[in-house]
């Protein structure tokens, strides 16, 4: 095997070297001025409640289904971008089913007359707040979300409306990543959620007094 | 020539610090003091087939029970002489889900009554064979750091001098619920402190107290000794 002098292998060579290392530094600095998504993935238990002798349908607004909560640093840049539509969908579709007899999805809460459910519940997130530890000077991450409840008639007549809260946090490891704390954080308040909705669902004023005659 | 073997003959010094340091380190350890306090308000005893879970409080605002404190006295609880079956707490939790959480979780035994009425509850507690509830509540706090310690590097070899010290408490509290009963039995307080140095000439020696660590360990022996009754 012989190896021979060729100026333009090296010359194509130093090219591509050269290519690879500005595509490097391009990233580099990509990624340093762009904004962190995390997209909220967690695993939720099913309650073990009695389920309530009632078909309910279930409608996900858009907004809940593209939820995007954009944290901002101080001088207004975007800074994390916290997807947690699909994670909220993912929530409800395990709690749901074992809250009520039936359960079923409406793609436009128009249909439930036609599915012959006797409520529509429709969540949405009203807030979002993220507590960051270089903000609050805690060694957690926090997440705080304010959601406006609907329950409506099939006809799409009033029910109930009231306001839940979830919290959630995190401790800081020591090296663990900042998405992988908000991730932690945002998945345990919407257990939070899961667990105060799953519970006091049935002590709202509203849905009490309209479960009472069915439940008779 | 002499540069590379003079850079080698750094390395292989910072390299024997580095050995000696480790090696200081593992097996030097500072003092600690823990205090165990028991307090006992009715009978105990578990029977062959029963096990107990025990469950980190985390209502505070301030802080929450590690849950690597919890798991650590659950280990320890199910080995060595009458090893006791400890559920591990997320898989109690998440199959009692929600009533174990910390925004639902009984706050105290007369609640538990309540809870067991549930009878999806109480079937899951029956096919854990559950007993006992143990509910740690407490946290390890760091104060008093002082000192600090400055390293540097050269082609020669590195070092480091300068002298940190740091004192750790412990204090946790465990409560202990009685599920066929329905009733608090008992409560264990561990109180863990200790001072931890770091002398660093040319290499920094850790000489750190295992203030949580020792906290875990006799909270444990304790507690596997309340439960059978002893």
């Amino acid at each position: 095997m012989r190896s021979e002098f060729n100026p333009g292998r090296i010359s194509s060579l130093r090219r591509r070297t050269r290519a690879i290392f500005l595509w490097l530094a391009g990233a580099v600095v990509l990624s340093a001025c762009g904004a962190s998504t995390v997209t909220v993935e967690g695993s939720y238990p099913s309650p073990n409640i009695q389920p309530l002798p009632i078909t309910l349908g279930v409608y996900y607004s858009d907004a809940l289904r593209n939820h995007v909560y954009i944290e901002r640093t101080d001088a207004g840049k975007d800074e994390y971008l916290v997807n947690s539509g699909g994670s909220h969908i993912e929530l409800f579709n395990t709690v749901l089913p074992a809250m009520f007899r039936q359960v079923i999805v409406l793609n436009d809460p128009a249909l439930a007359n036609e599915r012959g459910v006797d409520a529509v519940f429709i969540p949405n997130i009203d807030e979002f707040q993220l507590g960051m530890p270089q903000k609050t000077r805690l060694d957690a991450y926090e997440v705080w979300v304010k959601y406006n409840m609907r329950l409506t008639a099939p006809d799409g007549g009033y029910i109930a409306d009231w306001v839940m809260t979830a919290y959630g946090k995190t401790g800081q490891e020591t090296f663990g990543s900042a998405e992988g704390g908000i991730n932690d954080a945002a998945v345990a308040a919407m257990r939070d959620l899961a667990s105060n909705f799953s519970i006091s669902f049935t002590s709202v004023p509203d849905v009490r007094d309209w479960l009472q005659p069915r439940l008779q | 020539m002499i540069t590379t073997q003079k850079s080698m003959a750094g390395l292989l010094r910072a390299g024997m610090y580095l050995l000696v340091a480790l090696t200081a380190g593992l097996s030097l350890n500072a003092c600690t003091t823990t205090t165990i306090d028991e307090f006992r308000q009715g009978d105990t005893g578990i029977n062959t087939g029963e096990s107990i879970v025990i469950l980190g409080r985390r209502q505070g605002a301030a802080y929450e029970t590690g849950a690597d404190f919890v798991e650590c006295v659950g280990n320890r609880m199910g080995r060595g002489n009458g090893a006791i079956t400890v559920v591990p707490e997320q898989i109690f939790v998440d199959a009692l889900f929600p009533w174990f959480e910390p925004r639902t979780a009984p706050m105290r035994s007369e609640d538990l009554q309540q809870l067991m009425a549930q009878p999806l509850v109480t079937d899951k507690m029956t096919e854990f064979g559950v007993r006992y509830i143990v509910w740690l509540d407490g946290q390890t706090e760091t104060t008093n750091r002082m000192g600090s310690i400055s390293c540097a590097v050269g082609p020669g070899g590195g070092g480091c001098f300068g002298f940190g010290s740091w004192e750790d408490d412990s204090s946790f509290e465990a409560r202990i619920w009685d599920v066929s009963s329905h009733t608090a039995v008992g409560t264990i307080s561990a109180d863990a402190s200790g001072q931890s140095y770091v002398p660093a000439v040319f290499v920094p020696i850790p000489l750190i107290a295992r203030v949580e660590a020792n906290a875990c360990s006799s909270l444990a022996d304790q507690l596997k000794q309340f439960v059978q009754g002893g």
